[in-house]
């Protein structure tokens, strides 16, 4: 390991007992901000190194989602900036990622609570949308390959997703307001 | 926001990738200045991203029937297991029931980012680079290939070797040569062997299985731990630090059954060492576990370190020439099949590996004893290497990294030279390497014997 970096068992323990509470809202928020897939996993393991970097300068106690926003932004604009064959439209995407990044950041609160509430969204979904939903996010697959599998043209396959993705939403912001609603 | 149906429909194609580069760069101009816009377009990305971060979780959506009734209380995502034991149990091909019918799932849990010179056999996955890989085998025959993890570990193959990918942590080593990366936060990453299973502790390390029962592990940075040792104890490797198991489950000092000269096409006779008087064998320096003439693999290295370093092998082939006519032998070939070693790495070896074949032409060594040759007693040398009155370099011969691919063949007119003049039946080959490692721990060649269970044996071919 290179020698910048803390080397305390405890803080190696506080470090993944942290990264292990937040590690699926780290994601989402990295998922949220880099469109590319491919990008966005190698972003991800490189926020993580750095966050385990930076842990040293880290206060326990306060805001551990706070602190690593700001890091795993940085690093997106980072990223952003070091792909050359971007220059182009380079302050456009740095200026989406920000406003898109202090959005978010605003309504941190509720988005937490609509993740919570997806889980019982998602159970409430007919049997063939569960489906079509594992094979999106679980199996990975695009819109074309869920088109031959489901025997759909891409086109039924985009609006059934855009459809069951539209009640998703509904139901979380329904769950939101009226907790103890169906 | 001017017409809400059309803002969701441009916010859904832009999650799907849908639109065009024109049309994406104008749909972020608009997510920049409409406020209206914005919110939206972070409500949706939000649970899209939601649901991409928890997707290990959606399998068992298959597994429930729909919720008929209210369910008051909300459900917070199952917490994320962060120990290697339990990252390690994680199944990611299920196979769920929907409607009566059998659905089977895959998930990719890593990608192929890099494969020089490969040739793969046998493998289950796709061997293209880039490719998405979920659960399954692949078969390195030739060449270096790179594994990217989704947990973040970088998985390096050698061929020959054959690894099994189970989950984002873990893999298994059937046979041959990995190397490993892993960053903190894949902790935990884990490669079972045969023998042994290497739990990562943050660190950089090789594993390396031989096709005959024997692992070695190496720890080049950090930490890793080792289970399923006999003892039933775990064990911590540090830095620099290297652990070798052998199972026990090697045939070593089984009889080979006796093979016979073979006519091929083209006029050819192969006569493999397992016919008549012929045998095979090696020696290393110090003698650990000799006679080595019965083992499966005839085993070759060479070491610049220190001088007297124990690592030093070299092997010996004799082939029963009783029934050829050796004067009139126009051509000659020696085939020698390349088995993993379960020694060493060949990282820690330079890009290519030199070996040299020496001819016994001191016949009357021809006899030696596969049972009772020890490091002092091989054939033809002397403590540093073949012994100049005794013998004659025939021919030399490269190894890549990565393997050859597949049996090697040594030809030249020195060879054929060398078996006409025979004069007792028997021709007998000194194998050595040339090439000397960077590190102790660099790889040891291997070649099939005559006592391997699958390899092919060192064959001599004639016309």
């Amino acid at each position: 390991m290179a020698s910048n970096q803390p080397d305390s068992t405890d803080q190696t323990e506080a470090y993944l007992r942290l990264l292990t509470q937040h590690d699926r809202w780290l994601a989402t928020y990295v998922y949220s901000l880099v469109s590319s897939a491919a990008d966005a996993d190698d972003i991800l393991q490189e926020v993580k190194v750095t966050l385990w970097k930076q842990f040293p300068k880290f206060e326990p106690g306060t805001n551990f989602r706070a602190w690593a926003r700001t890091i795993a932004t940085n690093q997106i604009l980072n990223y952003r900036r070091s792909e050359k064959k971007r220059s182009t439209s380079s302050s456009l995407d740095e200026a989406f990622i920000e406003a898109v990044a202090a959005e978010i950041d605003h309504r941190a609160e509720s988005l937490d609570h609509k993740a919570e509430a997806l889980q019982l969204c998602l159970r409430k979904l007919p049997e063939a949308h569960r489906k079509i939903i594992v094979w999106r996010y679980y199996e990975d697959c695009g819109v074309e390959e869920i088109a031959t599998k489901s025997e759909r043209t891409v086109d039924a396959v985009y609006r059934l997703l855009s459809r069951i993705r539209q009640v998703l939403s509904d139901c979380v912001t329904r769950q939101i307001a009226h907790p103890s609603t169906p | 926001m001017k017409d809400s149906t059309q803002s969701l429909d441009r916010i859904q194609r832009a999650l799907e990738g849908l639109l065009s580069p024109e049309e994406h760069d104008a749909f972020k101009a608009d997510v920049i200045q409409d406020a209206e816009l914005r919110a939206a377009y972070v409500e949706q990305v939000w649970l899209h991203s939601t649901l991409r971060a928890n997707s290990e979780s959606l399998i068992g959506l298959l597994e429930e029937k729909e919720e008929p009734t209210p369910v008051k209380t909300t459900r917070r995502w199952p917490v994320a297991m962060w120990s290697a034991a339990a990252a390690a149990c994680i199944t990611l091909t299920s196979t769920v029931f929907v409607f009566g019918k059998t659905t089977t799932v895959s998930r990719p849990v890593a990608t192929l980012v890099q494969a020089e010179n490969c040739r793969w056999a046998g493998s289950d996955l796709p061997t293209s680079v880039d490719s998405k890989l979920g659960t399954g085998r692949l078969a390195l025959v030739e060449g270096i290939a790179t594994l990217k993890f989704k947990s973040g570990a970088t998985v390096t193959m050698e061929a020959p070797t054959t690894l099994e990918i189970l989950t984002a942590m873990h893999c298994r080593l059937i046979e041959g040569t990995v190397t490993a990366e892993v960053p903190v936060p894949a902790h935990g990453f884990t490669i079972d062997t045969p023998d042994i299973q290497v739990v990562d502790l943050g660190t950089k390390f090789g594993v390396t299985a031989g096709s005959t029962g024997n692992s070695q592990v190496r720890v080049f940075e950090g930490e890793v731990e080792i289970g399923g040792l006999a003892d039933g104890k775990l064990k911590r490797l540090t830095e620099g630090k290297g652990l070798h198991v052998g199972s026990g489950n090697t045939s070593l000092g089984q009889e080979p059954t006796r093979g016979e000269p073979i006519q091929e096409a083209g006029g050819w006779t192969a006569i493999p060492t397992s016919y008549g008087k012929g045998k095979d064998g090696y020696a290393r320096r110090g003698d650990n576990g000799a006679p080595l003439g019965t083992h499966p693999l005839i085993i070759v290295k060479h070491t610049d370190l220190a001088p007297g370093a124990k690592n030093e092998r070299r092997a010996i082939i004799t082939f029963d020439l009783s029934q050829v006519h050796t004067p009139s032998i126009n051509e000659a070939q020696i085939v020698l099949d390349p088995e993993p070693s379960g020694y060493g790495f060949s990282a820690l070896v330079p890009d290519e590996s030199r070996f040299a074949i020496y001819g016994l032409a001191d016949e009357t060594q021809d006899t030696w004893n596969e049972k009772e040759m020890h490091w002092s007693t091989m054939p033809g040398c002397n403590d540093d290497g073949p012994n100049a009155d005794q013998v004659r370099k025939l021919a030399e011969f490269w190894i890549p990294r990565g393997g050859s691919g597949g049996p090697l063949t040594i030809r030249g007119e020195a060879l054929a030279d060398f078996i006409r003049q025979d004069s007792n039946g028997l021709v007998s080959f000194l194998i050595v390497r040339e090439t000397g490692e960077t590190d102790p721990s660099g790889m040891a060649h291997a070649f099939a014997s005559k006592e391997h269970p699958t390899g092919r044996c060192p064959t001599l071919r004639l016309k």
